[in-house]
Order: structure tokens, then sequence, then C-alpha cells
């Protein structure tokens, strides 16, 4: 290839991932702006079940690689990873920052001398350079990094930042890359474990559906847990609920409650105090419904609907219905 | 039993800051320092395997590449428990990224030969989530990121551990000795130093080397860096709200196409 | 830090006749026990105020004659030069920090017994007060209408000597002109009675002649209860009340407007319990908004959050934003707003502590949130200076992050000890407010006068603020989950340990009344319960439930309150005259009678319990214990005594060697853990101890500025002398 745009795709138990799309669509349009080609990897025990779903247009070519182990494993990814860049010499390789590229992707980076950034938020070629944008003094600022003198750039890159590439049943073509990785494995697969939620942490959450004083009564919350658990969301509340003795502090967010940084933060009948945008300003995407146009809640949200907060969690279950 | 632990002391921004003048950096005036919170498990986890494995000759040793701020988090994990500190440091190192900072603890790593090395899975400033897998990589060492459950096997020589995946789901894992391990936070819950501890701190050694005493030479080095930072400039925010109109029925559909692009 | 420029409305001047409010943050009047005898009191108290950014900052009521004599309550009083000398020190103050002083000219009528001047008040009609028992005001005859208007007017003109900028002419809470004004006070059947001009033309040709007398030098104010909330037969904001605004509007530079009279004046200071922020909108929030005045209003309702004061502004509910008790709670608040400093904002929680002295007669006011309170002058303690401790390179360890613990804590950092850690045994830190907090609300259900019981959720504000002043104290360590040992303690190495542990309730129903425990008392077992065990929920309890109530503040009446709600059948027995007499000064007592007996609570005053039998509690009348009461009861909630968790405390003095070993110089107790007592005295016990941490003695409190009489010489000069050294306000 020499030059290429690589995507290393994801999949866990037997799903491939959202964020494997994103990264086609992110390398898309990164080949095209750079004239490269662009190349999606997929390294699993039966990497063919996933070709139809690697299927974007704009794809020179899929690879596949068969790993020995029947789960992922950081060690035989590493490998996988470090072989196929010295055999296929692409410039630029993309992951997602996820669990498992935690894992190996900063490995190979480190052992073979490629350029590298994490958690990259925003990428682009300007006169055939590479510059990314990422974070900066926990989110505060915005870094931008170049990578001068490097013939393969590694990149993982943040999930749910771009948008998907749509599957559109193109059919590139598919070559099998056999590479010795019978040794590699270094760890043990022992099972899976399920969490059980006792303790609601309300700052791992992805995705926070808030309720404020809008509720109005203690009677009102439940439809809001249920609400939240239909929406994949995790509850919290600003401070007067757990004032009012409604729900207890560990779903409090706001200065005196908990700090949170979720994906998706989906506030509801919430004005907007000062400590409570405090505790979630930093989130990456702030949906504010209130029946108040003055609310300041909506100075830090990305999207506001003045709107009751009632008739739009009806809407919303009859949507998930 | 030697257990490494690879710690750093990060940046926290006052609430209004301004950047220092070379633009790449924020004024030092607007930072407050502390132990990177993700290394604070990770030392707690040290001190447990070492509290349940304990043999003698047992050492738990911290190390850092930071400038002289970083000595105040070293003294808090000697003062936790650690029995030895090492600080890597030359003005060489000031723009150092991550896989330069891997680079100089993998030579501090050689140097120690430790049976484990732990690291946060990321740290709270630049949340790179690299350096510990950087370093097993440089190390060729077994190792397992984003661990939240630690067991050590009875004779010592492996772990089983559980790793956290996206989800709430968690994968049991055994890795044999020696390993690195990134921890997650809330694995234990890290213990606190009382006065004396502090105060006894002061007395523990606490080694300050400069890259060269590694056998690290500046070009070496920034040979060997992953990027190379260009710009720092605040976030853009929006003038206010996007403006979702019309009847509940629209605003929840868009409500559902913008969360499902979020987390799918 | 700068000023969010949403907060720049807050911040405009605006006109009150010749005079210029530099914002719009303005103490309405309000009591703090300081009158015009305790000058110093006054100045400093007032003053602090100015210094942290109030616009205007007022007396107390102020009597305008020795015939409206409150004692022992304490008002202001501008008789003579005397009282005009004192009261200048409060102006002078004022104007130092750029702050209008303001003045509320006030005559009582009935409501003021005059158990110190032993003179008559005179009133509209002879009809005795509603508030003060047995007290009847002498019929106003013509001429003396004319006397008590020229009172007013020789008050206003001392007022201006004093050098007070806004005058008052004082008719809410059902003071004078209030009841000339309200048919509930006024049966006349002269040109001073009977119809609305002729109700109203006591207030208006008062304020016609204050008016004429000081008017072109000072702006004129009228305080007035807009709605009397008796309904038709007293004032009602849409009907007479909007009518008087716009009759004497042309009078007014400044209408200062609130609800409800004096004898039920929780309506007007409503307490978090029953009242939210900004309560008054329903009432005196509408005259503005509906055009009946075109002079500036001001207007309260326990408000503290910036964002509702923006609100209430740009909706053309008020003008300014009035203030009592937000302002004793952040003395501060304007500065920390324009500074961009909200999270250290000490917001009010509403508990009425402060109320409570004035109610009481004569003590000076406390605030829970505010330990400096009152003491601006008499210790010289400034509520946001702390002078570095002689001492701070001792380290300290506070056991217990209550109320006294969180509170010294935070001084001993403020005060810039070298190390500071506080170890808390629980997760959280707050002590006995995380569970108190939880207190306080029935089933939601209105009671039967405005408002339901919303509880105590905003006592939290205790824990909320300290935990982030502790989060930012450098020199501050806070350590949860953790409880120490008297071994683990002695190891510790501080030099310095304060026990802050709290207390418990006892179990055997040990009472003040009897002095004995209870035949058959034993909270140990699951069917009786102590009143933390209710809250916590960790004992069943069943339909049936006796509440004993021998402590005389909230905690039985509370927990018979949450029961009754929650559907139990519930009797609450106290041996004294009433249930949770402490409530009286509060002013929470009124609406939480009515919550109880819209409960079904069965309630026995007088009564003492005498022996506890599964099923069965035998009680008896204590003014003849053979009259016997017999209640049959599935549990028992013994809210009898709290007892100190001094074991830690006890264990440590008791071995003064291995304390001298270990390098522990001093051991001290604070709060609940050295007495059990009310929060606001457990807040001011950790406040004191780190205040004087470095005095010679720091567990004898260091001796503070009586102001009293001396025959002689002011008898303060040494105290005086040592305090200017050390204080952190700068004293005069």
């Amino acid at each position: 290839m020499a030059g290429g745009v690589l995507v290393l795709a994801e999949a866990r138990r037997g799903e491939l991932r959202e964020v494997s799309l994103e990264l086609l669509a992110l390398g898309r349009e990164l080949a095209d702006s750079a004239g490269l080609e662009l190349r999606a990897a997929l390294v699993d025990s039966e990497p063919e079940r996933f070709v139809g779903q690697l299927a974007a247009t704009g794809l020179t070519e899929v690879l596949l690689v068969r790993a020995p182990t029947a789960h992922f494993e950081a060690h035989v990814w590493e490998q996988a990873l470090a072989a196929m860049i010295e055999q296929e010499r692409p410039s630029l390789v993309l992951l997602g920052q996820t669990i498992d590229s935690l894992g190996f992707a900063a490995a190979v980076a480190a052992r073979l001398g490629l350029g590298f950034a994490s958690d990259v938020t925003g990428a682009r070629f300007i006169d055939g350079a590479l510059y990314v944008t990422r974070g900066a003094y926990g989110e505060k600022l915005i870094a931008e990094l170049a990578f001068p003198d490097r013939e393969c750039t590694l990149l993982t890159v943040r999930a749910g930042i771009f948008a998907a590439a749509p599957v559109d049943g193109s059919r590139p073509p598919v070559r099998e890359v056999s590479l010795e990785l019978a040794d590699a494995s270094a760890t043990e697969h022992l099972g899976f474990v399920e969490v059980a939620e006792s303790d609601v942490d309300i700052t791992k959450a992805e995705f926070l559906l808030s309720i404020g004083r809008g509720v109005e009564d203690a009677e009102n919350i439940p439809r809001f847990e249920r609400l939240a658990e239909r929406l994949g969301a995790t509850l919290s509340v600003s401070r007067p609920l757990v004032d009012a003795g409604w729900m207890p502090a560990a779903r409090q967010v706001g200065q005196s409650g908990k700090t949170v940084r979720p994906r998706v933060y989906l506030a509801m009948g919430i004005s907007g105090a000062v400590q409570h945008l405090a505790g979630m300003r930093q989130a990456d995407l702030i949906i504010a419904v209130n029946s108040d146009p003055e609310a300041p809640i909506f100075s830090v949200a990305h999207y506001g609907a003045v709107a009751d907060m009632f008739e739009v969690a009806d809407a919303l279950e009859a949507l998930l219905d | 039993m030697k257990i490494l632990v690879c710690v750093k002391q990060v940046a926290s921004l006052d609430e209004e800051f301004e950047l220092g003048g070379d633009g790449l950096s924020v004024d030092p005036e607007f930072v407050e320092w502390e132990l990177n919170e993700w290394d604070s498990f990770a030392l707690e986890a040290a001190l447990r395997l070492r509290e349940q494995i304990g043999a003698s000759g047992d050492e738990v040793v911290v190390a850092t590449v930071g400038a002289e701020v970083a000595e105040d988090g070293l003294l808090g994990c000697l003062a936790r428990g650690a029995d030895r500190a090492v600080r890597v440091w030359d003005e060489s190192l000031a723009s150092a990224d991550v896989l330069v900072v891997a680079r100089v603890l993998a030579a501090v790593a050689r140097r120690e030969q430790p049976d484990l090395v732990l690291c946060g899975v990321q740290s709270s400033d630049a949340v790179n989530g690299a350096t510990g897998t950087a370093l097993a990589g440089l190390l060729a060492l077994r190792r397992v990121a984003v661990v939240k459950r630690i067991e050590p096997e009875p004779e010592g020589r492996a772990l089983v551990v559980e790793r956290e995946l996206e989800g709430g789901l968690l994968e049991r894992l055994r890795v044999k000795l020696p390993a690195l391990l990134t921890v997650q936070t809330g694995i234990f819950e890290p213990r606190y130093a009382t006065l004396r501890a502090i105060k006894q701190a002061r007395e523990k050694p606490l080694e300050r080397l400069g890259p060269g005493e590694l056998g690290l030479s500046p070009e070496e080095l920034s040979g060997h860096a992953g990027a190379r930072l260009v710009a720092l400039r605040p976030p853009e925010r929006g003038e206010g709200a996007q403006l979702l109109d019309g009847s509940a029925d629209r605003i929840a559909a868009r409500i559902l196409e913008l969360v499902r692009e979020r987390v799918g | 830090m700068a000023r969010d420029p949403k907060y720049d409305i807050l911040f405009e001047p605006i006109q009150l006749g010749p005079k210029t409010l530099k914002n719009r943050f303005y103490q309405v009047p309000h009591c703090i026990g300081a009158g015009s005898e305790k000058p110093g009191m006054q100045a400093y108290h007032r003053g602090m105020k100015a210094e942290g950014g109030w616009g205007a900052v007022c007396t107390e009521y102020c009597s305008i004659h020795p015939e409206s004599d409150d004692t022992s309550r304490v008002s202001a009083r501008i008789w003579d030069e005397g009282d005009i000398r004192n009261l200048a020190v409060m102006c002078d103050r004022l104007h130092q920090f750029g702050a209008l002083a303001g003045i509320e000219l006030w005559y009582g009528g009935p409501h003021a017994p005059c158990m110190e001047t032993r003179a008559t008040p005179r009133g509209p009609s002879q009809i005795a007060s509603d508030y003060e028992l047995n007290i009847f005001p002498r019929y106003m005859d013509k001429d003396d209408i004319a006397a008590v208007q020229q009172m007013y007017v020789d008050a206003a003109i001392r007022a201006r000597e004093a050098g007070f900028d806004i005058i008052y002419v004082y008719g809410a809470h059902a003071y004078l002109p209030f009841q000339f004004l309200s048919p509930f006070y006024n049966r006349r059947t002269d040109e001073y009675g009977g119809s609305f001009e002729n109700r109203a033309r006591f207030w208006r040709e008062t304020l016609i002649k204050v008016r004429e007398a000081v008017g072109d030098d000072c702006a004129i104010a009228s305080r007035f209860a807009v709605d009397h909330l008796l309904g038709p037969i007293s004032i009602e904001y849409d009907k007479e009340g909007a009518r008087f605004v716009e009759y004497c509007d042309d009078l007014v530079d400044l209408w200062d407007f609130t609800v409800g009279d004096i004898a039920e004046w929780g309506q007007n200071a409503g307490p978090s319990r029953f009242f939210e922020e900004n309560h008054e909108k329903p009432y005196s929030g509408q005259i503005k908004p509906s055009n009946h005045t075109n002079k500036p209003v001001v207007g309260v309702g326990r408000v503290t959050n910036p964002d509702t004061m923006v609100a209430i502004i740009r909706s053309g509910q008020f003008d300014i934003i009035g203030a009592a008790r937000p302002s004793i709670s952040d003395p501060f608040l304007p500065k920390k707003i324009e500074e961009g400093r909200l999270d250290d904002i000490r917001e009010c929680i509403g508990c009425n502590q402060c109320i409570s002295r004035w109610e009481i007669g004569g003590p000076p006011l406390v605030c829970t949130q505010n330990a400096t309170a009152g003491e601006e002058y008499r210790r010289g303690w400034h509520p946001e200076k702390f002078h570095p401790a002689a001492n701070r390179e001792k380290s300290v360890l506070v056991v217990g992050a209550g109320p006294a613990g969180m509170e010294c804590a935070m001084v001993l950092g403020k005060r810039q000890m070298s190390a500071v850690h506080l170890v808390e045994a629980e997760r959280e830190i707050g002590g006995c407010v995380n569970w108190i907090s939880l207190l306080g609300h029935s089933d939601g259900k209105p009671n039967l006068h405005r408002g339901t019981a919303r509880g105590l959720g905003e006592w939290k504000r205790i824990v909320n603020y300290r935990q982030i002043q502790l989060d930012k104290l450098r020199n501050v360590e806070v350590h949860t989950n953790s409880r120490l040992s008297v071994e683990d303690v002695f190891t510790y190495g501080a030099e310095i340990v304060i026990i802050a542990t709290g207390c418990r309730f006892a179990t055997d129903g040990l009472n003040a009344a009897t002095h004995a425990p209870i035949e058959g008392a034993d909270a140990t077992l699951d069917w009786q319960l102590t009143p933390d065990e209710v809250v916590k929920g960790t004992k069943q309890i069943g339909k049936r439930v006796l509440v004993l109530e021998n402590e005389g503040y909230f905690m039985g009446a509370s927990v018979a309150q949450k029961l009754a709600g929650e559907g139990h059948e519930v009797t609450l027995v106290t041996q004294a005259k009433e249930i949770a007499p402490y409530m009286e000064y509060t002013l929470e007592a009124p609406m939480l009678h009515r919550d109880l007996h819209r409960l079904g609570v069965d309630i026995h005053v007088y009564t003492m319990i005498e022996k506890i039998e599964p099923g069965v509690c035998h009680a008896y009348n204590i003014w003849n214990p053979a009259h016997k009461l017999r209640f049959e009861v599935d549990s028992v909630v013994l809210c009898t005594a709290r007892l100190s968790n001094d074991e830690l405390y006890r264990a440590l003095k008791a071995d003064k060697p291995r304390l001298e070993r270990e390098g522990i110089e001093a051991v001290y107790v604070i709060g609940d853990a050295s007495a059990p007592r009310m929060i606001v005295d457990s807040i001011f016990d950790g406040h004191r101890l780190a205040r004087e941490i470095d005095s010679p003695n720091p567990e004898m409190p260091l001796p503070f500025i009586r102001e009293r009489r001396l025959w002689g010489d002011s008898g303060n000069e040494d105290y005086l002398a040592q305090l200017r050294n050390t204080a952190d306000v700068a004293l005069a």
C-alpha cells in the first residue's frame, strides 16, 4: 500500500462496534483529501463474518487477520497491528479510543516509533501534513498536534464524535493477511462477569437523564426513572430534589454533588443554577428541555427546547415503543 | 516482590487562566498541581498487593517524570506507604509527549527490574490513556489495561485481574508476572496518610535523576516523540443553545437522533 | 475574577427620592438585639453588610417614643440626643463603606407592652392586641392622633440629624399605621375610620408631615403589608392593598412590601421548612407588575440565588432585592456576586435561629451558617477575614465532620494552620445534618394556610458550603469512611487534637423532667426507636406509634409529622405546656400545628410516660400524677434526651503521660460531643475554638466586650486594647 490510510475496526462478542463506522467515515475524508487509499482491517477469530458490515464506499480493500484466540487479547492485537503496519506500510492508522485499544495501540506506536496521538477529536491534512486536535488540561483547552518526520502516524479517535459512514452494500475486495500470531497470546481469558448495579455512580455514566424542579412532585419521578431506563440512560438530579428528600445525594449533579462528564446530558426541568452548571457543563452534548425560555441552562446547552418536560417525556416514550 | 508504580503530578486549572509566553502552555500562576487520581488508585493497589502477598524484601517504588512540583505527589505516595521514590527530570523533558515519557519510564523500569508495574489508566490533564501501554510495549511486558480488580494467586507468580469493558461488563483474565497493569479508579478505597506518616515520608529515599543518568540522550528522546504540540487554544463555546422547536413530538424525535449519534 | 454580565442588572443604581442607591442589594429592617443601647454591636453588624457591598442597610424597628416599648424584645430607639449619638455610629460606619442608612420609625400600639417605660400605648380602637396578651391601647382622639403624628415628625428630624438617608413610616407587621388602615383593628366612626380614605387618612397624613419635615434631605419609605392574609376582614393585596399603594404613591420614594402581621409573622419571615425561596411573589410580588405604583419597590422572600434575583428584577416583580436573613448568613453576598465567587456564597438555610433570639427577648442574634453574626464588635470577628494563628506551625486532627468539626476545621484552615486533618467515620461529611435534613416532610399535602411541609432540605446547605470551602483549603485534608480508635488518635501525629464526635439519643428514656430513665424504655429493642433510627429506616415501625418528646425543639414533632404523613396513627406526648416550644421562637409553630392537626396527630401536653410495655404506654398528667392515661401502641419513639459521644475524648484525657509521649499538646472537645445542643451552637463552638486556638488557654473563651454602663468609665479598656491587636474587624 505504502502511504494509505488504514482503519482498524473493532468487534466485540460477535458485533461490529459503531466506532468502526465512524473511523471509516473519518478515514474516507482524510484519504480523499490527501489522495490516499483507504483500507479497513479487522482482527478476530472469525473475521469474515464482519465483511458485510464493513462495506462502505471508498474502501480499496478489507484486510482480515485471523486471531488464534476466541476473545480479544491485547498482545495478539498488538502483534497483528504491528505486523500489518510493517507489511502494508500505511502512512496513517486509525483506531477507536476504546477499552480494547487502550491495551495495545500505544504499545505499537512506541515499539515502531510511530507518530501518535490518542483521544483525537479532529484530524485533517494541510498541504500533505497531518494535524490533529485533542483536549488538553482536562478538556479546558484544545491542543493541535503535528507529526513532523513521521512516516506513519497512529491515532486513536474518540468515539461518538464523527458521524458513521453509511454502509452501502459496496463490496470492496477482501484479503486475508496471514501473520504468525500463534505465540502472541500472553494472558488467559477466564470468563465474563456482569456487574451488579449496587451503588449507582453517575460519574461513570455515558448518558445522563437529569431532572430538576420542573418535575414538581416526588410522584412524578418514577416515570422519569422508567424513561431513563428505556433510553439507556442513568437518572441524575439537581439539588432541589435531594433537598426535598425525593432522591439520594448519590444522584445529585452539581458543585456540592457530583461533577459529571458524560457523552450526553439531557436536562429536563432544570433551570440551571450556577452550582448545577458547574457540575455538568463539561458534558460532550448537553440538551436542555425547560418551559422557561430564560432558564440559565440554555446558556451552556448545545441544544435547547422551550417545552413542557412532561409532554416531551411522553413523546419520547411513544417513539421508544 | 518489587512493584513499580508510575505516577504523574497533573495540572488542574483555575476557572480563569492565561496562556504562558510561548502560547503552548498555561501560565503556571493559574495551575494547581496534584497527584493524578488514577495513580492514587494504582498506588493503593500496589500497597494492598504487598500486604497480601507479603514477603520480606518487598518494595513498592514510585517513579515519575516531572519537574520539582511533582515531589509533592511523591511525598504523598511515600507517606501512604511507598518505600522509595524516583523523579526523573531535566529541561529537555519539558515538552515530552507520552511516548517520550514512556521511554524514560522504561529506562527506570530496566534499572529497577520490578515484578509488577502499575500505572493509572489515564491522567486527568492529558487524558492520553497511553503511557502505561506504551511502557509495556517498550519493555515487552505482558499487560492488561483498565483493570478494576486484582487478585494475586497464592504463590504470587500470577494475578487474576478483571478488565472493565464498556457497558459495565468485566472480563476475567489470568496474567503471569512480570506484567504491567493500568489501573482504573474505584479499584480499592485509597488509604490516606496520617500526619505522622506525612512527616516521616521526608526521611524516605527520594532519588532525583536526569535522563542522562539513565543512559538517555536528549536527541534520542525527542526523536521518539509521538507528536509535537503546535497550538493551544480555548474551545469554541457556542452562542447558546441551538433551538429545537416545533411540537413535543418533533422535539422528542430530534433529541433521540442527537442521542443516538452520540451513544449509539 | 470578574462579574458575570448577566448579573450586571443587580449593580445598576436606582434613585430613591434625593438619594441614590448604588446597587439593588438592600438589607431591609430586621432585629439583631442591639437597638440604640448597644451601639457597637449595631454599627459593626450593620457595617459588615455595607463592607460586603449591600447598597442600603437599615436598623431594626426603631421606637419613636417611650409609648412604643417592646421590652424585653429589643428595638432601636430614637427618643433623645443620646439615641441620636448612638445611632450616628451606625450611620457613619455605613457611609464609610458607601451604603445608605435606613431607619424604620415604629409605633407599636397595643402590640408593645411597655414593660420598661410603663407608658400607655395608644391605638385606633380599644381592642386588645392579637399578639401580646392582655394589652389594651388607649383610644386615640384627634389630639392623640396629632400628638402621635408629631412623634413621627420629631423622630424623623432626629433621624436626619443622626445621618440616616432613608426614613420609614413603618406600617407593616400590623403596627400603628396599619392598625388604622385595617378594619380588623379600626372600628372608628369618625373621619379616621369607616371608608377606605378615612382609614388611610392617619397613614397618609403622617407621610405628608414626615415628608414636609425631612423629605428634601432624606428618602421617605413606607413598609406596607399588602396582604394581611386574613381574607376580606382585613387588607388584601388585590383590593385595598393595591388601592392603598396607588393612594399614597405620590408620598413615598420607596415602597417596602411584606405580607401578614406580627401575630404570625412567620408568613413573612417564612422558615424554609414551610416556605420556598421568593415565597411572597403571589402577594407583594403582584403590585408592581399590575402597575399600581410608579415608585421603586423592595421586597423579600429569603432569596439567596443570584439568578432568582435577576429574574425578580427583569420580570418587574420588585426593583430592589430586599433581604434580612440572607444578609445575616452572608454579609458579603453582593461582593461575592460581583467578584464571580458564587460558590463562596453562604446561603441562608431558613432555620430562623436569628429570629428566635429576638422572640425570646433580649439575647443578641445568632446564625447557623454565619457564626460571626453578632460577634463583629464584641469579639472582633469578621466573616471573611481570619488572621493567621500565632501557633500555625502546629498540625491539627479534628475527629468528626459534623457541624462543629467541619466549621472548626474550616476556620483552622483559613487561619493557616500548617496541616489540618478532618477525619470522619461515615462515608460523607455532614454528621447529623445528613439525616436531620431529611425531616420536616409530612405527606406533601397543603396545610391549612399557604404551603406544604416541604422539609429541611435547605439545612443541607450547612454541609454544602463547608464542603466547598474545605475543598479549597490546601492545608486541610478531609478523610471519610475512617473511624479512628483511641490508639489511632494517639499515633496520628497531630499536636492538637479536637474531638467533635457528636452525640446519640438516650435509649432508656432518661429525660430532663424526671432526671431518671423510664421503666421499660429500651430503644435497643426492635419496637422502640430513637429519632435517627426513624429517619434512617433501620427498624420496622408499627401502625400505632407514640412519640415521647422531652427536648423542646423540633425533633419529636418532626418525627411525628413524618410518621403521620406516612400513614401511621401517631400520639405525641410532651411534659411541656406545648409541643416543640422552641419552634414558637423560630416562627415554625403555627404551620407545624396546622400540619399536625391536619394529619390527626393526637397531642398530649403536660403529660409524662411512667412505664412502657409491649403494646402499652402508661402515662400521667404532671399536675396530678394520679390522673392516669393509657396509650395502646405498636411502636415507641424516644426523643427524651441526648448524650455526648465523648468516650474517645475521655480515653485520651485519661492517659496524660501517653499524650505527652506522642507529642499531643492539647485535646479539646466541641459541639454535641462536649454537650448536646442546637446546630447553631455547635457551629459556633467549633468556630470559636478555631478563632482562639492561639490564645493562652483556648478551651476557655476569651472575654468579649460587654456594652454596659459602668459607674464611672466604660469598663472595656483592657480587653479593647488586646482585641484591637488580634481582631479581624478594624475596631475604632
